[in-house]
């Protein structure tokens, strides 16, 4: 191969892509190296079942950086999202709640339960607002590292602890306890309602191996709470096509910056001499050249597979090793024939349009962990459905439906090892929890499609099938992620970066480690032209 | 007559707190509901002829400076130290034998090799960092938004001493604090028994389970004071914990202090916002120049301190502070000492007996508690005292006391006799099933649930440490944060128990640095 690339990317996953992106921008030619068929990673759409096309694995998206969707030009690549406007949790007491966009519509159905907490809940908005914006800022830094005393790392942690004490007192402290407590606590200090707090608190363990009662789990709380669409915060939605067509937006933006992007074209190893690396070498024996090689793929692979795990820093090896991904989710797509009737809100109303979640009181979240914990997979777990064709009716045949159903706790390291008949088990185990609620639902599933965390590993290559590349836990944030002083981006091998969610921040279709790996080796390597780190 | 000076609660931190102000000079009175000071760290006669530490395991790390400063020995007390920290049957005729030095590395080389040799490497991190934590301890907790000289030079120096810890250490401690101790242990060990026993460590008085974040913190505390060769062993107090109060009783009184028992206080009076004394149950008033409180932060401002006086949002925080008992007490007096099977001598029975011998069976434990149920098969750590210290018991008996957990303050269907009494039958089988002989040993028995060590000895919600020692709830944030410096928004009041910083595992730590405060104001 004679090309020379200033830069490869390797893995397309969306972090992946943002990163060349970001390079292409800058001028840099740069390739992207996908083993799979089609970008996206983690998030893309398929036609699983013929007629019926699925995000299969990442479902919504609400973490995508604005400047990410405004300096790539996102919409004018076909970035279309659609708003989720509701959340209904139905109780096994034939009652619900139900979340809405409208707030005076919200506050009467809170009313209903508790007018304590319809009187707390916009002053509980607030502190999330401005919790949001207090950690909004350090998502779009370069992690300083504390134990450096480089120039650059003192004068990142004294914007840091400018920023903290521009926060104020009272602000400061609210962010210290959202980071240490658990989410069940933390909501206990401002809600009575068990659905409200359930289902609230159902965010602070998506992709952990935690209950809602583990202190730490309100920080995860928060995390999802960042999101923001447009500018508004906590707002969920769902891309036209699928998360599939974000991918295809950002991969359209990088293409159109000038960057190659090459499929089927699994990467095997990082070339290295002398400490430096040149290249990658294809699993077909194709070698490929370039100055800066960056990898997308989470620190297990990169640290311990691509590269040599014998010429890392043994202190290095160790932090991956000691890394935790732990996934503990599963996914179960499903094919309708027709809609699901909830018995507690029957009928095809706005409700169906919006997320479902089955988290009826914190106590049922706890115990759907404690499965998990002894190496089963929940018998009622916690679900998040939604019915993407209700938006996008692009998504299923005329009449009928998709569905989707994001559940929790499936871990990875589960008795016995994942079987075809334990995923059936597991799969018949979210129907049937999903039946109690919407007992039509059996006799209108067409297809189904169940992916348990060996699945999702083996389909996207996230170790242990952690959504997140590694699990959102304190120690594992920040200037700690996912190794202590190779937090920035950068590894031991010169010229081979880092740019996955296993990076800061990491987890949810964010595109900032994606980003912030591309200004750090622009800056690295002089001329960055447009783009600085905030 | 008038004090400077009124102390509520004779507990190690009201002496303590006691001590130092009458050592400078104020005029102290301290107030004490019960008719014996000592408050959680009693030593009573529960049976007749048999003294207990009714409600402490352990009277916790004392610091160096209390003892020098009060000059605690010259006072009486006398401190019992075993090189053993745990012992932990195996039921078949074995168990480790955990302490201090080589003995220990011994114990673990025997369950494994390979833990063996991260034996020696483990104990001398969680020492060095612990070192940390003493310091912090001695201490005032950081100010962190605090932009006074005085308290970023402390900032300052707290920076320098965990870069003192070097790179290395540094790491581990930021990665350590925040992580769950079964994910800790997994990182270093292999062997389950080990894990179990340690793991147990970092659950002590905490409603969670080794699998939660945060507890990897409450191992670290086991760390203090110790040499880096090992957990830091059993320290007793010759006649029990409550002599060490006696002790801080003596210093004060040397001092002027008086102390008043069976005082109950049933209000703090506040004028104008500033506190003037107290109003004693049977009606007596008391001034004072200022009142410091022993009691936990929502009785002293929320039961003697009258809600309508302070800030709303003051009002929710301190509601919100969480005390979350998970302990019972069940004390029994020994016709003989038990026999654990294959133990050969009792030497190790003088450190701590430990039933934990996973993390699964601590997290089981804990899964009940969660749901407001009594853990069936409960972690279990008991001491018989009465081997270091034989005047605790009649010649040739013993007393054994045992810290049960879980046991969750709110009970689903609430305490009852019945319940209690269950609850010691399960935690007498289960020790018996490591010591065959311990039931026909027992001569009689008396138990403490939560609730009871709350109504007799004023522990909030049955916590001995006066509110959960989690990461959101130590320095700056405890009891309330922004009011974590011993103040209250009442003038003149102020907290001294171990509900603010240090917490309730550092005897008279809050006391200490309570007075501190009190004192420094007048300057």
């Amino acid at each position: 191969m004679s090309t020379r690339y200033h830069a490869i990317v390797i893995g397309g996953g969306h972090n992946g892509l943002v990163c060349a992106a970001y390079l292409a921008r800058a001028g840099r030619r740069t390739l992207v190296l996908e083993r799979r068929p089609r970008v996206g990673g983690a998030a893309v759409s398929e036609e699983v079942f013929p007629g019926f096309k699925f995000s299969v694995f990442s479902y919504v998206v609400s973490l995508l950086r604005p400047e990410i969707v405004r300096e790539l030009e996102l919409p004018r690549h076909g970035l279309h999202i659609l708003p989720l406007e509701s959340t209904l949790t139905p109780l096994p007491n034939g009652d619900y709640l139900a979340s809405w966009a409208d707030h005076d519509r919200n506050r009467r159905e809170l009313y209903r339960h508790s007018p304590r907490d319809a009187e707390a809940y916009d002053d509980f908005g607030r502190l999330m607002h401005h919790m949001a914006m207090a950690v909004k800022p350090i998502l779009g830094m370069i992690p300083p590292d504390p134990t450096s005393l480089r120039p650059s790392d003192l004068r990142g942690l004294l914007r840091l602890r400018r920023h903290f004490a521009a926060l104020g007192e009272e602000r400061l402290y609210a962010l210290y306890k959202l980071m240490t407590m658990s989410s069940a606590d933390f909501l206990d200090e401002w809600f009575e309602s068990e659905p409200l707090k359930a289902t609230k608190s159902a965010s602070g363990i998506i992709g952990t191996f935690l209950g809602p009662r583990s202190p730490g789990t309100a920080y995860v709380l928060l995390h999802h709470y960042v999101g923001e669409i447009d500018g508004v915060f906590r707002a969920w939605g769902f891309a036209k096509g699928g998360t599939g067509a974000i991918s295809e937006a950002i991969a359209s933006a990088a293409r159109g910056f000038g960057a190659e992007i090459r499929v089927d074209a699994p990467v095997a190893k990082v070339l290295v001499r002398d400490g430096r690396g040149y290249g990658v070498a294809l699993e077909n024996g194709d070698e490929i050249l370039a100055d800066v090689v960056v990898s997308g793929l989470d620190p297990r692979r990169t640290f311990l597979e691509l590269l040599e795990p014998r010429a890392l820093p043994d202190e290095l090896v160790e932090a991956v090793r000691r890394y935790r991904f732990r996934g503990s989710s599963g996914k179960v797509n499903l094919a309708l024939s027709e809609l699901p009737n909830f018995t507690c809100l029957p009928g095809a109303g706005a409700h169906l349009r919006g997320a479902i979640s089955i988290s009826p009181s914190v106590a049922y979240l706890e115990r759907a962990y404690e499965d998990a914990k002894y190496g089963e997979f929940s018998r009622r777990p916690y679900l998040d459905v939604m019915l993407p064709s209700m938006i996008d009716p692009g998504m299923a045949p005329p009449g009928k439906h998709v569905m989707s159903i994001f559940v929790q706790y499936a871990p990875y390291h589960v008795n016995g090892g994942w079987t075809d008949a334990s995923r059936d088990a597991f799969g018949d185990a979210v129907i049937d929890t999903l039946a109690e609620y919407a007992p039509n639902l059996r006799s209108t599933i067409i297809h189904r499609q169940v992916l348990t965390p060996l699945d999702i590993e083996r389909a996207t290559g996230l170790s242990e099938g952690n959504i997140f590349q590694g699990e959102l836990a304190l120690q594992q944030l920040f200037f700690l992620r996912p190794a202590p002083a190779w937090a920035q981006y950068r590894t031991p091998v010169e010229n081979v970066y880092q740019c996955g969610a296993g990076t800061h921040p990491g987890g949810g279709i964010m595109g900032a480690s994606g980003r912030l790996a591309a200004l750090r080796i622009l800056s690295d390597r002089g001329g960055n032209q447009r783009g600085t780190a905030a | 007559m008038s004090y400077d000076a009124i102390i509520i609660g004779a507990g190690l931190n009201g002496l303590t707190a006691a001590a130092y102000l009458a050592r400078a000079g104020r005029r102290v009175l301290v107030l004490e509901r019960r008719d014996a000071i000592g408050g959680l760290a009693a030593t009573e006669e529960l049976i007749p002829g048999f003294r207990f530490d009714t409600c402490l395991h352990d009277v916790g790390w004392i610091p160096p400076g209390l003892l020098r400063e009060l000059r605690l020995e010259r006072h009486g007390l006398e401190l019992l130290r075993s090189d053993i920290a745990v012992f932990a049957p195996d039921g078949d005729g074995g168990g480790l034998t955990l302490g201090r030095g080589a003995r220990a590395a011994d114990a673990v080389r025997a369950l494994s090799p390979r833990d063996a040799e991260k034996w020696g490497e483990f104990n001398a991190l969680m020492s060095r960092l612990a070192r940390v934590l003493a310091a912090l301890y001695d201490e005032e907790p950081p100010r962190p938004t605090s932009a006074a000289t005085r308290d970023l030079l402390a900032l300052g120096l707290l920076g320098l001493r965990i870069r003192s810890l070097g790179r290395r250490g540094m790491v581990e401690l930021l990665r350590m604090l925040p992580m769950p101790v079964a994910d800790l242990l997994d990182d270093w060990f292999e062997n389950d028994a080990l894990k179990g026993v340690l793991a147990g460590r970092g659950v002590t008085e905490l409603l969670q389970g080794p699998r939660s974040s945060g507890t990897s913190f409450v191992l670290l505390h086991h760390y203090l004071g110790s040499d880096g060769d090992g957990l830091r062993g059993r320290t007793a107090v010759r006649g029990g914990a409550g002599r060490l109060a006696e002790a801080l009783a003596a210093a004060a009184r040397e001092h002027g202090a008086e102390v008043r028992c069976g005082a109950d206080v049933a209000r703090i009076i506040v004028n104008d916002g500033s506190a003037t004394g107290v109003v004693l149950r049977d009606g007596t008033e008391i001034t004072a120049g200022q009142v410091l409180s022993s009691a936990d932060p929502r009785r002293t401002l929320l039961e003697l301190g009258d809600p309508l006086e302070l800030d709303p949002d003051f009002v929710r925080a301190t509601r919100n502070f969480r005390y979350r008992g998970a302990t019972a007490r069940v004390h029994l007096a020994l016709g003989e000492l038990p026999r654990f099977r294959g133990l050969k001598g009792h030497a190790p029975l003088t450190g701590t007996i430990s039933i934990a011998p996973n993390v699964n069976y601590l997290e089981r434990a804990y899964d009940d508690a969660k749901h407001g149920g009594v853990s069936g098969r409960p972690y279990l750590e008991a001491s018989i005292p009465s081997l270091l210290d034989p005047s605790l018991s009649p010649a040739g008996q013993h007393v054994l006391s045992i810290s049960v957990q879980y046991a969750p303050y709110r009970l689903n269907g609430g305490w009852t006799a019945e319940r209690r009494e269950a609850l010691a039958d399960a935690a007498i089988a289960t020790l018996a099933s490591y010591a065959p002989n311990l039931p026909d040993a027992i001569l009689d028995r008396r138990v403490l649930s939560p609730a009871d060590l709350e109504q007799e000895y004023g522990a909030p919600e049955g916590s001995l440490d006066h509110g959960e020692l989690t990461l959101d709830q130590i320095l700056f944030m405890r009891p309330v944060a922004g009011w974590a410096h011993y103040r209250t928004p009442i003038h003149n009041l102020f907290l001294c128990g171990a509900g603010t910083h240090p917490g309730g595992r550092v005897a008279g730590g809050a006391g200490r640095l309570a007075a501190g405060a009190v004192l420094r104001k007048a300057r």
